[in-house]
């Protein structure tokens, strides 16, 4: 009975002193989201940021940890950096970026707001950040104000900044920082293909396939890799021939029966194409779920090439041993090999959002991205042209190699990429073409898809 | 007049508190998550600012096309064949294995070792078994039976479906045949051998003393199996043969598109699943009754 009293009385204690330090952290300067109000109006200094964030302790850093370069250079050099800085980097590796997204999504329908979440870093972009921004799930406009926002290129009349103020044609609002820069490049296994016979366009592709059916396949869209592989078909057979320009323009801008006209010889094609893809021949083609599976299709010689995000993707598979041996990298299609950015950004109830900053501070240094160029072959997201001539030679020492191809010819075949408004549109008509064989007029197709989408 | 509590009253009492825990589970948690769904379906998700409540849209959109048709079709297909077979193949082993042979401890601790591993593990072992970049293939392409790997037979990704049938099969064998076991270990082996002395063959002892003896085992591993298979998704995610899918990777698909509208799509599928189930469940529970009362069982 005295035990139990004096449990009670423990009991009340403890609960008086918890209201009584709420409500004295309420009455404080650090209230929840009073430091996030305070630093988008531009009152904080960069030293009160990195105070809090020592104060803070902990960043809750969620991406994709589906390759292991990635994640031991996270872990052998990133984390390291940041705790000589103060704050604990705590590497929450995830499968999809979209479980990420719903996490936050479904917090803050819980009433779960500023500093009262469970993720603090997200590495992300299009459909992703979309939806972020689209659920005003996002912390604010910070990426010019941290001390290494001068390696990024943030002048609207520079067209060059475009890859760092929209994400899929999205306005990132400064909500994002680019985190590297990659394109969609295709390897061809040299044990079969002799470089005069390598497709540099979707015709001589096509000729390919005709005399090796079956050894091709992309990821199946909505995936985004076979987003961007459907991209690029449809870029390349524009019927007024100008690429990817019309497809930086978004939906309302273009209208229905406009992009269905211009879709239509793509569209075409792919269908053309299905017949001579992997398992095509035998009527049931097979699209891939993810780059892992065209990965594993690759290596076995069950296709002849393997088309994906990666600047460095070659060189990545060959020393992870999942690209075949005499893997290289080719320049197709020709002109159209599309180039974005991937970002980091912070949700609206990162509990620990000064701490965020400083990391997303570090992964912008030239230091940090040169290591992860060198150490995780992942391209670097600064702008060359901001640098000086030491930090441009210390990225261009980082890159690993190119096999068949050189940078240059990288960049000579740069496309952008589709607004994200109609990358939604073209996979649900991918869909309805390809995947259901909806054989009803593509302007009918891709009206009705538009409206399913967007009611 | 003094009033005190009966008896019988305490004890429902009783009985109520006592069923109390499990009550706030299957309400709570289940009952809620099942309502959300159910909401979500007729259009109400106010989290993703999309609010038509109520509407049968979703449904409208997707029972009207053949394509959901063609994949509940197939979801049953596999559900009911691995079950089937799984049956055909746990009856009789369930009937030897209550035998002692030599061996026979051996054999039974061996058939129950997939009870132990999970399903995925299962499945990576189809794809490295039987897939076209697996070891038979290769093997096969190192022998010179065929050129390369890809010309191996395609066993999986079909909408045959014999990899995800046989990832079923070897998962629910043994766990339909300790079923069974335990339910032929109840009954004894009084009835047989009364049968054989009053002169029944082994045909006859099998269907008229043993099956009956064992069919409430029989439904109970079947239903358990035949829910749990027409609920999966990993199995004909990575086995199946693409489009058209199976009706909980279409809801998966619905899932994970990062366009929410399609979240409660993704619903109406779910709730039509459970629908279907639901009544399949219903109507074979039914039929076991019939069957009982006709052997005046209940």
């Amino acid at each position: 009975m005295k035990k139990a009293k004096s449990l009670t009385r423990q009991m009340l204690l403890a609960s008086t002193l918890a209201v009584v330090s709420w409500s004295g952290a309420v009455q404080a300067e650090d209230a929840p989201g009073m430091f996030r109000s305070e630093f988008l109006k531009g009152n904080l200094g960069w030293p009160e940021v990195t105070a809090k964030a020592r104060a803070e302790g902990t960043v809750n850093f969620y991406y994709w940890g589906g390759s292991d370069i990635i994640n031991l250079w996270i872990d052998q050099v990133a984390t390291p950096a940041l705790a000589a800085e103060g704050v604990t980097l705590n590497p929450v590796r995830i499968t999809s970026t979209k479980d990420t997204v719903d996490v936050v999504i479904a917090e803050l329908a819980a009433g779960r707001r500023e500093e009262a979440g469970s993720v603090d870093l997200v590495w992300v972009n299009g459909e992703n950040f979309f939806s972020l921004k689209q659920q005003n799930a996002l912390w604010g406009a910070f990426a010019d104000r941290l001390p290494n926002s001068v390696n990024f290129e943030w002048d609207e009349s520079d067209p060059r900044s475009l890859l760092n103020l929209r994400d899929f044609g999205v306005e990132t609002g400064l909500q994002e920082m680019p985190w590297s820069g990659e394109q969609y490049v295709c390897s061809v296994n040299r044990a079969h293909v002799p470089v005069d016979q390598t497709p540099a366009t979707f015709a001589q592709l096509k000729t390919y396939l005709e005399a090796n059916p079956g050894k091709f396949t992309y990821v199946k869209p909505p995936h985004y890799l076979g987003n961007t592989f459907v991209q690029s078909v449809l870029y390349a057979h524009n019927p007024d021939g100008n690429g990817a320009e019309p497809y930086q323009k978004n939906f309302d801008e273009l209208g229905s029966a406009e992009l269905a006209r211009l879709m239509e010889p793509g569209i075409e094609y792919l269908k053309s194409l299905e017949p001579l893809l992997l398992g095509g021949a035998a009527g049931n083609p097979r699209y891939p779920e993810n780059s892992d599976e065209l990965d594993n299709l690759f290596l076995n010689s069950e296709v002849h090439f393997d088309c994906k995000f990666g600047v460095f993707a070659n060189h990545n598979g060959l020393i992870t041993g999942t690209y075949p041996e005499q893997a290289e990298e080719m320049i197709f299609p020709v002109g159209n090999m599309i180039k974005n950015k991937n970002y980091l950004t912070v949700p609206l109830n990162s509990p620990h959002p000064a701490a965020a900053l400083v990391a997303i501070n570090y992964f912008s240094s030239v230091d940090a991205q040169a290591s992860k160029l060198q150490a995780a072959g992942m391209p670097v997201g600064l702008d060359l042209w901001r640098l000086n001539d030491e930090e441009v030679a210390e990225v261009v020492a980082a890159a690993p190699p190119h096999y068949g191809i050189t940078q240059q010819e990288l960049d000579d075949n740069i496309a952008p990429d589709t607004n994200a408004s109609l990358v939604d549109v073209i996979e649900a008509t991918w869909l309805a073409v390809i995947e259901r064989k909806d054989n009803k007029p593509l302007a009918d197709i891709v009206a009705q898809v538009s409206g399913e989408l967007n009611n | 007049m003094k009033r005190t509590a009966s008896p019988a009253f305490m004890q429902n009492l009783r009985d109520v508190l006592e069923v109390t825990p499990l009550l706030v589970v299957l309400l709570g948690l289940f009952g809620g998550a099942l309502l959300l769904g159910l909401l979500q379906s007729f259009g109400y998700a106010p989290w993703f600012g999309i609010n038509e409540f109520p509407t049968t849209r979703y449904f409208e959109r997707l029972w009207l096309s053949s394509d959901f048709w063609f994949s509940l079709g197939l979801t049953l297909y596999y559900g009911f064949a691995a079950t089937l077979i799984g049956l055909v193949i746990s009856v009789p082993l369930s009937i030897a294995l209550s035998k002692r042979f030599k061996g026979s401890r051996l054999f039974s601790a061996l058939i129950r070792l997939p009870l132990m591993v999970p399903y995925t593990v299962g499945i990576a072992l189809a794809l490295v078994m039987l897939g076209n970049g697996g070891l038979l293939s290769r093997i096969s392409a190192g022998l010179g039976l065929i050129d390369d790997p890809s010309q191996f037979v395609q066993i999986l990704k079909t909408h045959g479906g014999c990899g995800i049938i046989l990832v079923y099969v070897w998962k629910q064998v043994p766990f339909m045949t300790l079923n069974l076991s335990a339910v032929l270990a109840r009954a004894g082996d009084d009835t047989v051998e009364a049968a054989m002395v009053l002169g029944a063959n082994s045909r006859q002892i099998f269907w008229r003393v043993t099956l009956p003896q064992i069919m409430p085992g029989i439904v109970s591993a079947s239903l358990i199996c035949f829910a749990f298979n027409i609920g999966a998704f990993e199995a004909p995610l990575i086995l199946g043969g693409g489009y058209p899918d199976t009706l909980p990777v279409l809801a998966w698909r619905y899932f994970q598109d990062s366009n929410y509208a399609f979240q409660l799509q993704g619903m109406a599928v779910v709730v039509s699943l459970a629908l279907v189930s639901g009544l399949f469940l219903a109507a074979y529970l039914q039929g076991y009754r019939r069957y009982e009362r006709a052997r005046g069982r209940v």
